[in-house]
């Protein structure tokens, strides 16, 4: 299996191939390995310099690949919005150029817009990692889920999988279906009717609107974050009736009929989404994703810093 | 000026071609002679048709040329040139310009601008005070300067009982209103269309009913105030079905697309490429068949431009900060002809340039005869030509047909008294 990627970029998983999800897992297992040991740190990344932008607020997706950098030995520069001359009315080609001219390889950037990724690839050189843009795509927290979720279960194939919450504004759900698809598991979505997207279904999914439904079909859930933040209107009455309908505790994981993995992409709305007691449960994964998350990060780094000039 | 157009085949007012070529001898302004093999006397310019074919001018429906406000992004005089280019010689310019186009003053300063050009300005005024929404404008005066007809252009007049007072007070002094469908409330922020390419992008769609809700809304008013309404630039399947509804039930309502419309679907915003973001959205094939049936059968009366200049500043950036449209006045014919080849009959195609737009806002419609004032469109239907972004005559190059074949191009234009050869570079493929 040759050491690279189909793809010059990470913009999505849309744009990839099974063999490259297949090559970044095999990646992400070594390299989960090195991060076990005492010495964590390779020196894959020594000559490679990469920038951290973030248009929009982030904490542990920003951590996430700084340790990945620093694990790979990469020098790196973080930029974030509110410190930035993005508030100066500068364009984003104009930032990531500014900030490139002093030699950086490599961009990983969260945007607040859909297709920014897509956008900066276009107009600079260098390799960009999308670190989730708006609405659209957040490709690595898609393979860190599916990596996980192999890890406990074995496989991928005809795993059954709901993504439950606020569908509508998810870039994790939409990345995670076309991974989760990609990988032939059987992918599922729940929530409110105004938070699904019309047209979900043609992309292979199941829509389901009762929570009760859903946990009982599946083998995991991937419960999201009410994402109060891009919601510019009410797409329901209140967080409490929210909960009402789709909060998941720990009585209704007892009364489904098989022990279900639960994930979260983080942060987690303790008591919207889900109840302390089902967050903290045994079948809970959340920790485990966000070490997987360092080890996928590395991974995707390594793999793309392979192709640098 | 005096030409001689040579060896040119005359279109009639029904799109149709005639069997044998023709030379047209223009002087002063005027057809002074029509027969073929004529010899050009001196100081009489001669232009070689080359077997195309001659129609009366064509009219855009529908273009913005930013002036005044936004000068930088096209202008006025340089508008003119590219409309010459694109084989019209007249358009009808939206109101929406800032400040917007509402007074006697603002028709007037619009007439002025084209009196020594061969490209004839037809002003609209806005329906409402700066186009807010909140109380009609002086119609009347506005008319009596020279617009011919009144709208608020791509904002929809969202208050029912405004859009009746409109309607019924430019019935009164015989004027259409323009009125562009969409419920702002169900379309709300959306980029595109809503569909399955939006939700792969992740982008916020506009639902198609959107305008077929404000289609339907509109028809009631239309109907119960017997007014003159004009939908401009529609694009959905729905509203295609509810206005031969209204056509055939006797309303006095016309509908205009933008030739764009015809030619690309909704797949094409998966690149996130700001080229491809109007208003109203690329919407699904079925919609695209929708429309050229309805241009087919006579529903859809006029193809536009819907020329809408943006300069870099506004298109170079990441997709829901760019500005909706394109730069289209000089492909518009192309556009709609390559569209609908084996679809559309060109005969429909030409009549919704030609004679469509002037009925629809009571222009004078020309004749191509001995002693008339010449006003004429040379054009090729067949040609095969590459259009470049770069050969643009518009300031703006926001296409997304650069290095694309077009079939069909204009070749030159007469009027008011002025000819122009069209500029583009033509290149033929074999």
């Amino acid at each position: 299996m040759s050491q690279q990627l189909s793809v010059k970029h990470l913009l999505g998983i849309k744009d990839l191939q099974v063999d490259d999800i297949r090559k970044i897992f095999a990646t992400a297992a070594n390299f989960k390995d090195v991060i076990n040991r005492p010495i964590k740190k390779v020196p894959s990344l020594r000559d490679i310099t990469v920038a951290n932008l973030f248009f929009e607020n982030s904490t542990r997706t920003r951590l996430s690949f700084e340790l990945a950098e620093k694990r790979l030995s990469a020098d790196i520069v973080n930029f974030s919005a509110s410190s930035s001359s993005v508030s100066k009315g500068e364009t984003l080609i104009d930032t990531v150029n500014n900030i490139l001219a002093m030699k950086v390889d490599m961009v990983v950037m969260r945007h607040p817009k859909p297709g920014a990724a897509v956008f900066l690839s276009r107009h600079v050189n260098a390799k960009i990692i999308n670190a989730g843009d708006g609405t659209h795509e957040h490709p690595t927290q898609a393979l860190l889920d599916a990596f996980s979720i192999a890890e406990k279960l074995g496989e991928l194939k005809g795993v059954r999988v709901v993504i439950i919450g606020d569908i509508l504004h998810s870039r994790v759900a939409l990345s995670n279906i076309f991974c989760l698809k990609k990988m032939g598991a059987e992918v599922m979505v729940c929530g409110p009717v105004t938070l699904i997207p019309r047209y979900i279904a043609d992309l292979g999914v199941i829509v389901e609107h009762d929570l009760k439904k859903a946990l009982d079909w599946c083998d995991v859930a991937n419960v999201l974050r009410i994402q109060l933040e891009r919601q510019d209107i009410r797409y329901f009455p209140s967080l409490r009736e929210y909960v009402m309908l789709y909060g998941i505790n720990r009585e209704i994981l007892d009364s489904l009929k098989k022990d279900i993995l639960v994930m979260h992409p983080g942060p987690i709305n303790r008591g919207v989404e889900l109840s302390s007691d089902a967050a903290d449960s045994r079948q809970s994964i959340i920790l485990q994703q966000v070490e997987n998350g360092v080890a996928v990060r590395m991974a995707v780094l390594y793999l793309l810093a392979g192709q640098v000039d | 000026m005096n030409v001689l157009i040579k060896s040119v085949h005359l279109v009639d007012s029904s799109g149709k071609a005639s069997k044998d070529a023709t030379d047209i001898l223009i002087e002063s302004g005027v057809i002074s002679k029509l027969g073929a093999s004529q010899t050009a006397s001196n100081g009489v310019e001669v232009f070689d048709g080359n077997g195309a074919w001659v129609s009366i001018g064509w009219v855009d429906s529908k273009a913005n040329f930013r002036d005044p406000g936004h000068e930088t992004k096209e202008g006025i005089k340089n508008g003119l040139e590219a409309a010459a280019a694109g084989g019209f010689t007249g358009v009808v310019l939206m109101s929406s310009t800032q400040p917007a186009i509402q007074s006697k003053a603002d028709i007037e300063f619009l007439k002025g601008k084209s009196h020594a050009h061969p490209v004839k300005i037809y002003p609209t005024g806005a329906l409402s005070v700066n186009r807010d929404g909140k109380d009609i404008t002086e119609m009347f005066d506005m008319k009596n300067a020279g617009a011919v007809a009144f709208t608020d252009d791509r904002r929809t007049v969202s208050d029912s009982g405004l859009f009746m007072r409109a309607l019924q007070y430019a019935k009164n002094i015989g004027s259409p209103i323009i009125h562009f469908p969409d419920d702002p409330t169900i379309s709300g922020k959306g980029q595109v269309n809503e569909g399955i390419p939006s939700t792969m992008a992740g982008m916020k769609g506009m639902p198609s009913f959107a305008e077929e809700l404000m289609v339907n809304r509109d028809l009631k008013i239309c109907s119960y105030t017997d007014g003159r309404l004009h939908f401009s630039t529609i694009s959905t399947a729905g509203a295609v079905a509810l206005i031969r509804k209204a056509k055939a039930e006797g309303l006095h309502v016309t509908a205009e697309v933008a030739a764009h419309q015809l030619f690309f679907d909704d797949t094409t915003i998966l690149e996130f490429n700001t080229n491809y973001k109007v208003k109203p959205p690329f919407r699904s094939k079925q919609d695209i068949v929708a429309l050229m049936e309805g241009i087919a059968d006579g529903t859809i009366d006029c193809i536009c431009s819907d020329h809408s200049p943006e300069d870099e500043e506004n298109k170079v950036v990441e997709f829901d900060f760019a500005a909706f449209g394109i730069s289209g006045i000089e492909t518009a014919f192309a556009v709609a002809t390559t569209a609908c080849q084996n679809k559309v009959g060109i005969e429909k195609i030409i009549e919704s340039f030609t004679v469509n737009p002037r009925k629809v806002f009571g222009l004078p419609v020309p004749e191509i005869k001995v002693g008339a004032k010449a006003e004429l469109t040379v054009f090729n239907p067949g040609l095969k030509w590459v259009f470049e972004a770069s050969s643009m005559v518009s300031k703006s190059k926001n296409t997304p047909f650069s290095g694309m074949e077009l079939i069909g191009k204009p070749l030159a234009i007469y009027s008011n008294g002025l000819f122009r050869v069209c500029p583009s570079p033509v290149v033929q493929k074999n």
